[in-house]
């Protein structure tokens, strides 16, 4: 017979004679190879341990740095100084509850070339991206809204990926009523960079909520094209904000839209759609829309019930 | 002993499996006939006798003992038989021997011959071997397409990571008629990119640019850079560079690689800053304060890694006749904010230059976009010929020079009132001339020497 393979019972006797004899002839030798593997083991994770460490250390935010940003544009033109006060007090007292941080610039940092005033949102939303570079959400409030649920916090109320994904709402044109773009069927929570709010008009870009990356800075560069600025838009940075969303799937990719009420409520709703926008006691957010179009005085005697009820609780 | 399947016989007597072989004579005795269990009364042997009969063949050879002496023997079985025409009366006798070698008739000088090469060869079996080796290595890996194909894997040459856009067929279809010239060009532009991606291992996409109405809106028109780069990112999916090429372009020196050419020192062979050259005169870099460090920084984070799109600057301004750009999610939003509705009704009559324009416009008023663009010297990647850029005369940042051996030309603007098709029949020759190889050259040297012998001296070829 040929065999395709030699015999098998030659190459183990050999093997074995050898390893046997290495082994049986000195123990002790066996016993310190052994020492050597485990303290190079040791070694190996003690290494990895420490290189994880400080690998990670410039992903991590350094301490005392807060999680979420609360940005307030503040325009004290025509306001008197109490109220302009109390609006900052209500952002501060909110913050520091949860450990947040609050950013309120004027207006009049940004130099906007002429463009309306309302358009300061979107410098002072990069610039607050460059102050707190390791924080992770940043909320954009209106000067003419505030905060009336201060127990609520964002991470839990808005922006941690359960939550989000209960609240998205999917397939809804983006821009009410009958937009022919309408948001993704499927959303991942931690995919999204903006959420937003649509009122009955249009999208309620007076309070929104940025994630920290590159894509924000790219989402108000964006925004803030100076050809959008010079274009003759009814409402300014509102309908470049809804242009901007329809027309590029880059942007409409990390927009999730919420119900209104979850962070923009009104004190009055102009169409009277009062399930879904008018403020109800518990909502976390109160807005005041007719402040924005200018008739101020009447403004603060409106927002006033709101305001010393919110101080006299504190 | 048994047999796992029956020997195979040797004209001279021996046997394939030497265990079986006692002494030469030995199988010509033995009747195998039983083994294959078939019955058989034909022995081997009877088989051979008769074989013998027919061919000619003395069944033990007295001549070819020792071991060359048998192999050159068998050598000469498989070689072309030559009828020589000496014994044709022979051969209409026995047709199974017609014109064959006859190792018993003169021998002759191409006998001779062949005996001395093959014993040069013999003695020199080794050298033979190795020599043999190295032209089949080279015809392997260098003429074959597995030339090609090492040359994409990722390990070996990387090429796959690289794409070839050729812009052809501009403007084609409704606007223009295409002559002969304008198909001749076509033709030499897309020859010379098929070769160098061949070359290279590199992906090549011929994207037809024929005007169409493409879109319901009409108002995107030949915009279809955009389109056509997201088209190749699909259909290359594994590549990441891509180079566009507009069609009245030649790649003069289709030795260089893209790797060494420009990818493997990418910081060395690009600049961030503008203000290096700057034609537009636009400032950079942004001074903002409410901006980031990074988009304040004149280089970017000054990383290689964040480059994802590479153009030259002409005297004009940026030049999208050829460039890089790089799948990346940043791509995706440059592609994506390119155009705009917006911008274009405002600017589609000042932008006589779509995506360059438009292009120039985002890098000046866009900081996201300038961290991670990068600039690359002209000459590297696009020289212009002299009828290019020419107000200031020639310039040794745009135009193409012999001497330097540029990489590629861009024939820019040639088809508003100069010759397209003088220029790439121009360049086509000075690059073939310029890579000629060794035996090329000696050709034409040959060559001028005669011209010069017999039209004198004055009278050179050009």
């Amino acid at each position: 017979m040929q065999f395709a393979l030699p015999p098998t019972s030659r190459k183990p006797s050999h093997a074995q004679n050898y390893t046997s004899s290495f082994s049986s002839r000195s123990p002790a030798r066996r016993r310190r190879l052994q020492l050597i593997a485990i303290l190079a083991c040791g070694a190996f994770v003690v290494f990895m341990l420490f290189s994880r460490i400080f690998s990670s250390s410039p992903g991590r935010p350094p301490s005392g740095t807060s999680e979420v940003v609360l940005v307030t544009v503040i325009d004290d033109h025509g306001f008197s100084k109490e109220h302009i006060e109390q609006i900052k007090q209500n952002r501060r007292d909110y913050a520091e509850r949860h450990g947040y941080t609050t950013f309120l610039p004027a207006r009049a940092d940004y130099n906007l070339k002429g463009a309306p005033g309302g358009w300061a949102c979107v410098p002072a939303m990069r610039h607050a991206l460059t102050a707190f570079p390791h924080s992770k959400f940043f909320f954009f409030l209106g000067q003419n809204s505030l905060i009336m649920n201060p127990a609520l916090s964002l991470h839990s109320h808005i922006t941690s990926s359960e939550r989000l994904e209960s609240i998205i709402l999917r397939d809804k044109p983006v821009v009410p009523p009958d937009s022919v773009i309408k948001t993704f069927a499927h959303q991942n929570g931690d995919d999204v960079d903006l959420i937003l709010t649509q009122d009955e008009e249009g999208l309620g870009y007076r309070s929104f909520i940025l994630r920290q990356g590159e894509w924000s800075r790219f989402f108000l560069d964006t925004w803030f094209d100076p050809l959008f600025r010079s274009y003759n838009f009814q409402k300014g940075e509102a309908h470049a904000l809804e242009h901007i969303v329809q027309w590029h799937p880059t942007i409409l990719t990390k927009l999730a839209l919420v119900p209104q009420r979850i962070l923009n409520s009104y004190n009055a709703v102009p169409h009277g759609d009062e399930e879904n926008g008018k403020f109800q006691e518990g909502d976390f957010i109160i807005r005041f829309p007719k402040c924005d179009s200018g008739r101020i005085p009447e403004c603060e005697k409106i927002m006033n019930p709101y305001l010393p009820q919110k101080a006299e609780e504190q | 002993m048994s047999l796992s399947r029956s020997p195979s016989p040797l004209p001279h007597g021996g046997w394939a499996t030497p265990g079986l072989t006692s002494g030469r004579s030995s199988p010509t005795k033995r009747n195998y006939g039983d083994i294959n269990g078939n019955g058989n009364t034909v022995s081997w042997a009877s088989a051979k006798a008769k074989s013998d009969e027919v061919n000619g063949y003395p069944s033990f050879s007295t001549r070819s003992n020792n071991f060359f002496g048998r192999h050159v023997r068998k050598l000469s079985h498989s070689l072309p038989r030559f009828n020589l025409g000496r014994r044709k009366d022979f051969a209409e006798k026995e047709k199974l021997g017609r014109g064959r070698w006859s190792s018993a008739g003169p021998g002759g000088r191409l006998r001779n011959m062949a005996t001395l090469a093959g014993n040069i060869v013999r003695r020199m079996r080794l050298r033979f071997l190795l020599l043999i080796g190295f032209i089949l290595a080279v015809i392997v890996f260098y003429v074959s397409p597995l030339q090609y194909m090492w040359r994409r894997t990722s390990f070996l040459g990387g090429g796959s990571k690289f794409v070839v856009i050729l812009a052809s067929n501009q403007g084609g279809g409704v606007m223009e008629w295409k002559g002969p010239r304008e198909w001749a060009i076509e033709r030499d532009s897309v020859k010379n990119k098929k070769r160098y991606t061949q070359r290279w291992g590199y992906g090549l996409d011929i994207v037809d640019m024929t005007t169409k109405k493409r879109y319901a809106h009409e108002w995107r028109e030949s915009w279809e850079k955009v389109d056509t780069i997201r088209n190749a990112f699909r259909k290359f999916p594994k590549a990441e560079w891509f180079w566009w090429l507009d069609l009245n372009t030649f790649i003069m020196e289709p030795s260089y690689s893209l790797q060494s050419h420009i990818f493997n020192q990418l910081s060395k062979n690009t600049y961030r800053d503008i203000n290096h050259y700057n034609p537009l005169n636009i400032s950079h870099p942004f001074t903002q304060f409410y901006l980031d460090d990074v988009s304040r920084s004149p280089v970017g984070d000054g990383n290689p890694e964040s480059i994802d799109l590479i153009i030259p600057q002409d005297c004009a301004g940026f030049n999208l006749g050829s460039f890089f750009i790089r799948r990346s999610e940043w791509t995706d939003r440059l592609l994506d904010i390119w155009w705009d509705p917006v911008a274009y009704e405002q600017r589609h009559m000042e932008w006589e230059h779509k995506e360059q324009d438009a292009l120039e416009y985002l890098y000046a008023s866009h900081p996201w976009i300038r961290s991670h663009v990068a600039f690359i010297a002209q000459r590297k990647i696009n020289s212009f010929p002299t009828g290019a850029c020419d107000e200031n005369g020639e310039d040794p940042h745009i135009h193409y020079r012999e001497e330097d051996r540029d990489f590629n030309v861009n024939m820019a603007g040639c088809e508003w009132g100069r010759d397209c098709w003088g220029e790439m029949y121009s360049f086509r020759q000075l690059s073939n001339r310029l890579n000629r190889n060794l035996w090329e050259k000696f050709k034409d040297a040959i060559s001028d020497k005669w011209g010069e012998l017999w039209n004198g001296p004055g009278r050179q070829k050009g």
